[in-house]
């Protein structure tokens, strides 16, 4: 059993607009937990450098991540202001192929237990896989191996994310394509002189906006796959929406105002931006349902009748999302109230 | 009458009913929040039959396929625009009516 005050600390470190935050809150935490024990305060920054098949030599991210380690040290030291404590740095995992929530919580598990480390803080932006939200499960299966774990506060001035990212060439060729696309779409022709302008315009978006507006990398094959798969989502949704408008009808024209208002939340079982987007926007359009707040993959709805709850936590809209997104297999994942059952058991 | 302006009699009936169903619910509904499902349900549906009706009088042609662009916008746009409502409600710290207050609706 882990004690209450560990002074013993385990940082998993990347590259995050709350780094310095992070670094900040985990020296004060040591420090005043070593008082408590009287023992000597122990912080280790970890960097889990997974092989990755990428187009950058594995030695130039194992220098940055070097770097960036360093300058964690030095980060660290400055905080402790001569307080009595070990700062340990290290670069784990750097043979090793990690690409699920469970392999990281498994090499910083290991390291801890190696370190006898027995508390993990972590970076409240903390993302190495990138695009998905990782932190959630990560957390949950390092507490599960036994460690105790924080998160640092979020730095509520911090912009949540920057609008302005690294582009990549077929980033900006897929922005001109699309723009040009639409312009030549709304011209209506192929004269000279559309094409003249139209090319002329899409180069000045594509030029202005390609490192804003396209946020992952463009995989041509996997597009055109979702968007046939939401061709077919389309009629759903249609039909869905004019069940919705029908049942509102009745409600607001009845005479008693037959509705029975509740805010409920859940947690999706959909991974990225685009697709919460999709289903929130959903969700607001069909059958009494509203959605209110968005927070990752938790959302709050708001929802207008008893029926439309029950709708909601069947999971057919969920579903639908996940087929259009991930494909057919996904769509196979428990509904929510399903999920609900299963964690009350 | 033609089929064709039948259909369009027929959508822009649909239309303007459902926009008076949502400034009736939007009279008659209790609170920011169940007024919101007015606005984007019916009121989407209001504006989607009217631009139909648009689309089905100009027949096949390229000015359709703006119409239906307008109407893609509307399906992005309304529910958008409802839950920035509503999400500004709830950080406000506004409660939804519930009904067992006993307050009025």
């Amino acid at each position: 059993m882990v004690t209450v005050t560990e002074p013993r600390l385990l940082v998993p470190v990347d590259e995050s607009a709350s780094l310095r935050n992070t670094v900040a809150y985990a020296v004060d935490e040591a420090i005043s937990r070593a008082g408590e024990e009287r023992e000597p305060a122990t912080i280790h920054f970890v960097f889990p450098l997974a092989e990755r098949i990428s187009f950058r030599n594995s030695s130039s991210r194992a220098d940055a991540a070097r770097t960036l380690l360093d300058r964690v040290a030095s980060w660290a030291e400055e905080d402790a202001k001569g307080a009595d404590i070990t700062i340990e740095t290290a670069l784990v995992a750097t043979h090793e192929y990690l690409s699920t929530p469970n392999d990281y919580a498994d090499v910083l598990v290991r390291y801890a237990n190696e370190h006898d480390l027995g508390l993990a803080v972590f970076d409240p932006r903390y993302d190495p896989i990138g695009s998905t939200p990782l932190l959630p499960s990560l957390e949950a299966e390092v507490r599960r191996a036994g460690l105790t774990v924080e998160e640092a506060p979020r730095d509520a001035e911090q912009p949540s994310q920057p609008l302005v990212r690294r582009g990549t060439l077929t980033q900006f060729f897929a922005l001109f394509a699309a723009s040009f696309g639409f312009y030549l779409l709304l011209a209506g022709s192929v004269a000279p002189f559309e094409l003249a302008t139209g090319a002329i315009s899409a180069g000045i978006v594509a030029v202005a906006l390609w490192r804003v507006s396209l946020t992952s990398p463009v995989a041509p094959l996997q597009t055109v796959k979702r968007l046939a798969r939401f061709c077919l989502y389309v009629p759903f949704l249609l039909w869905e929406i004019v069940k919705a408008n029908v049942e509102i009808a009745y409600i607001v024209l009845h005479p008693d105002l037959p509705i029975d208002p509740e805010m409920v939340e859940f947690d999706a079982a959909v991974w990225s931006a685009l697709p919460v987007t999709t289903l929130a926007n959903s969700i607001t359009l069909t059958p009494g349902t509203l959605t209110v707040d968005v927070e990752r993959q938790h959302l709050i709805i708001h929802t207008l009748t008893g029926s439309a709850r029950e709708d909601l936590f069947a999971g057919t809209l969920e579903r639908a999302v996940r087929f259009v997104f991930y494909g057919r297999a996904a769509a196979r994942i428990p509904s929510p109230f399903e999920r609900r059952e299963e964690d009350d058991a | 009458m033609t089929p064709r302006e039948i259909a369009v009699v027929v959508l822009v009936a649909g239309g303007a009913f459902f926009a008076i169903v949502a400034a009736v619910g939007l009279v008659r509904l209790p609170d920011v929040y169940a007024r919101a499902h007015s606005t984007s349900k019916s009121e989407t549906l209001g504006a989607v039959l009217t631009l139909g009706a648009v689309a089905a009088s100009y027949g096949i042609g390229f000015n359709t396929l703006k119409v239906l662009l307008l109407l893609l916008f509307m399906f992005l746009t309304n529910p958008t625009a409802a839950h920035a409502i509503t999400r500004a409600a709830h950080e406000l710290g506004i409660e939804p009516w519930t009904g067992d207050e006993g307050d009025e609706p």
